[in-house]
């Protein structure tokens, strides 16, 4: 026998059978009245993530970050006493929103309307004749979002109730703080647009089931020997959230150049002690639309908002620690990027498809196998507060 | 004119490919990627990758952000060798069905990018 031996054991199905084995509704992945429910009852009361803290190095610092399920615009702002806050990009005298640019630094947020002027703080600093008003200025402060932040992702929240991101995120909050992206510094982005449900698309990425037919090049090195389909090692699950640890192919199908790119850019990597992170190999996925790996080459987080009940925006970002210091470290990120958006892409065309043939209406069910768990539990975990908010609120769905 | 010479010492067999893959950003790299034939990218993938290694220790050598000009244009050839080799090495055939979902994917912010700019 020449062939290194992994010996992998698939999770068993008995495991799983708690999450329900029967057929899962279809309609909940294009249907407009349910995606309206499950707007108000998931992600206007969820922990959502908006960004990196490395977006916002220093006092003054912004990023604006429109969220289509809240139909809201944030400004999302470091003060000068280095406290991050979100606030309502919505000047309080009538409306208007305050800032056009997507990132910037500066000492006050001006309405070019009537020129009330905010400080980084969200107070009101000044109004032209502000004496005319009824109002006091102390009144007038931006509308802020609770914002918190945990393994350098910042989070926002439009319930004015929710519990703590910590509590909420659970378990998996530690390893979180131990991957990459809580050490990062910068990142690299790509962003898509995509004509499928939230849930359709974060589905593509909780399932391995696809690789072997949808990646056979691109993503050869994690399919083959004993698991042909790349199934995960280990799932786990934890309130909403959930995880799976990625199967190690002993001898991965790796090309004379991809594997020369990749050594390139290892030795940073190991002074910078990432190699040796405890969970280079996990995934974590965060309820409703956030997961992230933690493999120290290729560290990224891939977020899903949702637009509509066909319409979704995708942002991927992998994650660095430091700048380029070297040329082999620059390239070595190139290559990173460029071949982790090859397989995406890939994914994209599929999604698109199975969105087609679901707005048809020609299925009453969809169907997940055991190891397709993961999508099983985020339908239950969404399905139980559209159907709970519907209860209290007598939507109809 | 006098013919200055493009790239360090031990790199002329790449001379050919400077106008073409000499480009100063991860998404104009990505979007030559697709705007290349299949031809172009063979033959650079061909003549640059055996210089992978050869190319970075000789990068590695000086300060990133302060390449002479021959380094940095080697750098640029690097960085486009890497969108290259994943349409030559990878894709192969697929490379074509897979580029208008590659573009769909747009490429906002990279490492390279932040500290060129």
């Amino acid at each position: 026998m020449s062939e290194a031996v992994s010996q992998f054991t698939r999770v068993p199905a008995d495991d799983l059978a708690w999450l329900g084995t029967d057929p899962v509704p279809a309609k909940p992945y294009y249907d407009p009245a349910y995606f309206e429910v499950e707007r108000k009852a998931v992600f206007l009361k969820s922990w959502i993530h908006v960004g990196h803290v490395c977006e916002l190095s220093d006092a003054g610092s912004f990023i604006r970050r429109d969220l289509e399920f809240a139909c809201a615009s944030l400004l999302i702002v470091r003060g000068r006493d280095q406290q991050i806050r979100a606030f309502h990009n919505v000047c309080t005298h009538r409306g208007t929103q305050l800032v056009e640019a997507a990132a910037g630094r500066q000492t006050r947020f001006s309405c070019p309307y009537h020129m009330w002027t905010f400080g980084m703080d969200g107070a009101l600093v000044s109004a032209p004749d502000f004496e005319a008003f009824h109002v006091d200025k102390k009144d007038c402060s931006l509308k802020q979002v609770a914002l918190q932040e945990c393994g350098g992702l910042l989070f926002v929240n439009f319930d004015p109730e929710a519990r703590p991101l910590r509590e909420w995120l659970g378990a998996y909050a530690e390893r979180l703080a131990l991957m990459p992206v809580a050490r990062a510094t910068s990142f690299s982005e790509y962003t898509y647009d995509i004509g499928a449900n939230w849930k359709l698309t974060y589905d593509n990425f909780q399932e391995n089931y696809h690789l072997r037919f949808i990646h056979p090049r691109s993503g050869g090195a994690g399919i083959g020997g004993d698991n042909p389909f790349g199934y995960p090692v280990t799932v786990g699950f934890d309130g909403p959230h959930r995880t799976q640890r990625i199967w190690s192919n002993p001898s991965p199908d790796l090309k004379t150049f991809q594997r020369a790119a990749t050594m390139r850019g290892i030795p940073a990597l190991k002074q910078q002690g990432l190699l040796e992170l405890p969970y280079g190999r996990d995934y974590l996925a965060f309820f409703p639309n956030l997961f992230l790996i933690g493999t120290p080459t290729q560290p990224f987080s891939h977020t899903v908002y949702p637009i509509a009940a066909d319409r979704s925006r995708g942002v991927v970002r992998v994650y660095w620690v430091g700048d380029d210091m070297t040329a082999s470290q620059r390239f070595a990120r190139e290559y990173s990027l460029a071949q982790i958006r090859d397989i995406h892409c890939e994914d994209i065309a599929m999604i698109e498809r199975g969105q087609a043939g679901l707005s048809s209406g020609a299925l009453s069910h969809i169907h997940f196998q055991s190891m397709e768990a993961l999508c099983r539990h985020l339908f239950n975990e969404v399905d139980q507060r559209v159907r709970a908010y519907a209860r209290e609120t007598g939507a109809v769905l | 004119m006098s013919a200055a010479v493009a790239l360090p010492d031990g790199f002329a067999v790449l001379e050919p490919f400077v106008e073409r893959w000499n480009v100063p950003s991860t998404a104009e790299r990505a979007a030559l990627r697709k705007a290349s034939s299949a031809e172009e990218r063979e033959a650079f993938f061909a003549a640059a990758s055996p210089l992978l290694d050869a190319a970075l220790d000789h990068l590695d050598a000086y300060p990133l952000n302060a390449l002479p000009p021959a380094e940095q244009r080697l750098m640029n050839l690097m960085l486009s060798l890497a969108h290259v080799a994943l349409a030559v090495e990878i894709q192969g055939p697929d490379e074509t069905m897979s580029a208008p979902w590659r573009d769909r994917m747009r490429i906002v912010r990279s490492a390279a990018d932040q500290a060129a700019a």
